[in-house]
């Protein structure tokens, strides 16, 4: 059974090229569009694997990570941010990477590879 | 007084007789009674100073008369001749007063000596008495010359008194400080001869050094005394005068002056001196117009200041507004600054006024309030106690000053700053978004998915589309750019910039209202500037209304019309519109309601783009109603 990856972010197009990316290695993706959203669908999905961008609308990347790191069910669940951010890194000191867009594909399925498998 | 005369009284003739051709040897002017009633007679016509008299007489004895003589002329001595037998009455009779006693048969040299000791005791009574009138004399002279020293003394005193305040008021004078030479008036000191005692250092610029002259002197029409002079009637009446007279300067010139004349009296209540005090009534002239020009300069500069300047009361009501104040807001004196400022019903939280009311200092605040004309302007509110005369706090200016211009500046230079941050970010997105794209194309066509490659290509049209607007609203904010000035016509120029937008608000399901009358004219723009603005605005017509709270229909309406040189445009939507804080923000730069839609740019390049036209934007919204811009441009022809 193939692992799932919860992908939240604000931009369509940045959902839609991580879909691909990540189905094209073998992953199942999900995908929500802010961090209320992606609680509900992390709640029902049980996610492998979450990529995390840091500023969106309604609920921003920071406060969905506390509310996650809360959750019994999810707080062992990876997380590698993906921000267009300066500085990120300190944003969630406990995620397994920070990467900064725009990305380099190969290194973050390599990143991804080595997380889940 | 002749010491030497004597009254022999005896009811024996011989006796008499005898007796008295003695006394006549021993020097003395002798009278004789025979008893003592005649005696009491002859004392009417005759002053001796010693009375002889024997006791035992018929009529009136020695003894009664001796009573009846110490009663009348207690200065007279009464010797006593006593017979045989008498001697307790010639005892009884020294109780009496008498000088002393003599008995019979008398011998002349007892005689001698008694009337000798007789006339000491006359003498030494008479010095006693003379010392006596003397002393009481001498007491009333040492005590009127006493009283007459003391007089002097506190008449000294006051003259003292009087020279030191005089000597003070000269020096005031003389050194030119001091109430005296502050008071704009003529003022001089007079003595009771008439005579100038001082005068302050303006009357004496004016009149010259009239120090000892006559008081009457400084007067054009008074040669001499007696003809009733301000200070002469004052020293007669003892009450002050006030009349006009006429000063002669030193150059000979006359000036109207008003006298009012004061007594200075002394302990006695004397009139000493006079005080003339005399107002130069063209002085006063000059003073007053001084003063209504320094009034003028200080409504003028209470109208004309740079600021909105309101007065306060302490339940913080508007006491006073200057011009410019009546100019941008309604003039709402008598109720509170916040509903003409903010168009609220709550005072600002961090009020100034009432802080100042509180501690007396001036307190600043920066806020946004808005004209009655709908313009949003940046002001910096400074507080200032108004203290009265008893330093109380009654009431408070506040001055706020238009920053508008300032802040715009400094936003521009700040949003400089960010912009590389801000810009960042959204170039960031932009460039994963780009990857995603060209990776979504390149796997679509290696896989040879139609679907996937449409899907790419149309993400990546998208994208580029984004990238596109924000380099060119940057590029068109970073460089400034002049304006390509042209004469257009107005209506067509409008009519083609609204076709521009008619499409997207057709496929908005947006009603798009034109009005634009195709006699508006001439007007001098720079028509590619011009018209993106409008698009702008426009555009954000529709997209207001793309984001419905509730279902209705929409409208977006364009209107325009000339008022006298100008051209006055209308935009208005029936979308979802603003609060005022959002709209206080709008024309900020990077400052956008449209989340990753917007760049923040747009309506920050529009407003400055009306702006280099002279023109101005009004915003007019209500959450939920729409939103209603006003342009107005100067036609410049």
């Amino acid at each position: 059974m193939s692992k799932k990856i919860l992908i939240v972010d604000d931009d369509q197009e940045i959902r839609s090229y991580l879909s691909e990316l990540f189905g094209d290695n073998g992953y199942e993706t999900v995908t929500a569009e802010d961090g209320k959203i992606a609680t509900e669908v992390a709640e029902k999905e049980n996610p492998d694997l979450i990529t995390l961008d840091l500023e969106m609308p309604n609920e921003w990347g920071p406060r969905f990570y506390r509310k996650l790191s809360q959750n019994e069910k999810l707080k062992r669940t990876p997380v590698i941010v993906i921000s267009g951010l300066n500085a990120n890194q300190y944003a969630i000191p406990k995620a397994i990477a920070t990467l900064t867009k725009p990305f380099d594909a190969d290194q973050l399925i390599a990143i991804v590879k080595e997380t889940i498998g | 007084m002749d010491s030497k005369k004597l009254i022999l009284v005896d009811d024996e003739e011989g006796i008499r007789r005898f007796l008295g051709l003695t006394l006549v040897d021993l020097g003395y002017t002798v009278k004789t009674a025979e008893n003592g009633q005649a005696a009491l007679e002859l004392l009417k016509t005759f002053t001796p100073s010693i009375i002889l008299t024997d006791i035992k007489m018929p009529m009136m004895d020695g003894i009664e008369l001796l009573k009846t003589v110490k009663l009348q002329s207690p200065e007279i001595e009464v010797i006593m001749l006593t017979g045989h037998g008498d001697l307790d009455l010639a005892i009884e009779s020294l109780k009496f007063d008498a000088a002393d006693f003599i008995t019979k048969p008398i011998n002349d040299k007892v005689l001698e000596i008694s009337l000798e000791r007789t006339l000491e005791k006359i003498q030494m009574k008479s010095k006693l008495r003379e010392y006596t009138v003397n002393l009481e004399r001498l007491v009333d002279e040492k005590t009127q010359r006493i009283v007459e020293l003391e007089r002097q003394n506190a008449a000294c005193q006051v003259i003292e008194g009087l020279s030191g305040a005089l000597t003070s008021a000269s020096n005031e004078m003389e050194s030119g400080s001091g109430l005296f030479n502050e008071l704009p008036c003529l003022v001089s000191i007079h003595n009771r001869y008439l005579e100038i005692v001082s005068a302050n250092q303006l009357l004496k610029d004016r009149l010259g050094d009239v120090v000892g002259l006559n008081s009457f002197d400084i007067y054009s029409d008074r040669t001499s005394a007696g003809n009733a002079c301000p200070v002469q009637k004052t020293f007669e009446t003892g009450k002050g005068q006030r009349s006009k007279e006429t000063f002669l300067t030193k150059d000979g010139e006359e000036i109207p002056v008003t006298v009012y004349t004061a007594p200075i009296a002394n302990k006695e209540g004397e009139i000493e001196l006079v005080l003339d005090i005399s107002v130069d009534m063209t002085e006063l002239q000059r003073l007053k117009d001084e003063l209504l020009t320094t009034q003028h300069k200080f409504e003028r500069l209470f109208d004309e200041s740079p600021c909105y300047i309101s007065v306060q009361n302490k339940d913080f009501t508007i006491a006073e507004v200057n011009r410019r104040f009546k100019e941008d807001f309604e003039d709402i004196t008598g109720s509170h600054c916040y509903k003409t400022y903010k168009r609220s019903n709550e005072p600002c939280v961090e009020c100034p006024v009432k802080l100042t009311f509180g501690d007396g200092e001036s307190h600043q605040m920066e806020t946004v309030v808005t004209t009655k004309k709908g313009e949003q302007k940046n002001v910096l509110v400074w507080s200032s106690p108004i203290r009265d005369a008893y330093g109380n706090i009654n009431q408070v200016m506040e001055m706020s000053t238009d920053i508008t211009e300032i802040r715009r500046l400094q936003d521009h230079l700040t949003s400089l700053g960010f912009m590389l941050g801000s810009m960042s970010h959204g170039v960031k997105g932009m460039l994963t978004a780009l990857d995603g794209g060209i990776y979504r194309l390149e796997s679509g066509l290696r896989k040879n998915d139609q679907d996937r490659i449409d899907s790419a290509t149309k993400a990546l049209k998208s994208t580029v589309n984004r990238v596109k607007k924000m380099v060119l609203d940057i590029l068109y904010y970073a460089k400034s750019r002049e304006l390509e000035m042209e004469t257009v016509d107005a209506s067509s120029f409008l009519t083609d910039t609204a076709s521009l937008v008619a499409i997207k608000a057709k496929n908005a399901g947006v009603t798009f209202i034109q009005d634009i009358p195709d006699n508006l004219g001439p007007i001098k723009i720079d028509s590619s500037a011009m018209s993106a603005t409008l698009v702008n605005f426009l555009e954000n017509g529709v997209d207001a209304c793309e984001n419905p709270i509730e279902r209705k229909d929409y409208s977006l309406s364009f209107s325009a019309a000339r008022s006298d040189n100008n051209l006055v445009i209308k935009i208005t939507d029936t979308g979802m519109g603003m609060d005022q804080e959002t709209a206080n923000k709008i024309f900020t730069l990077f400052f956008s309601s449209k989340g990753k839609k917007g760049t923040g740019i747009g309506l920050f390049i529009s407003n400055q783009t009306i702006e280099k036209h002279n023109g101005k934007i009004l915003v007019d919204s209500e959450l939920g109603k729409g939103t209603s811009f006003t342009i107005t441009i100067p036609c410049n022809i």
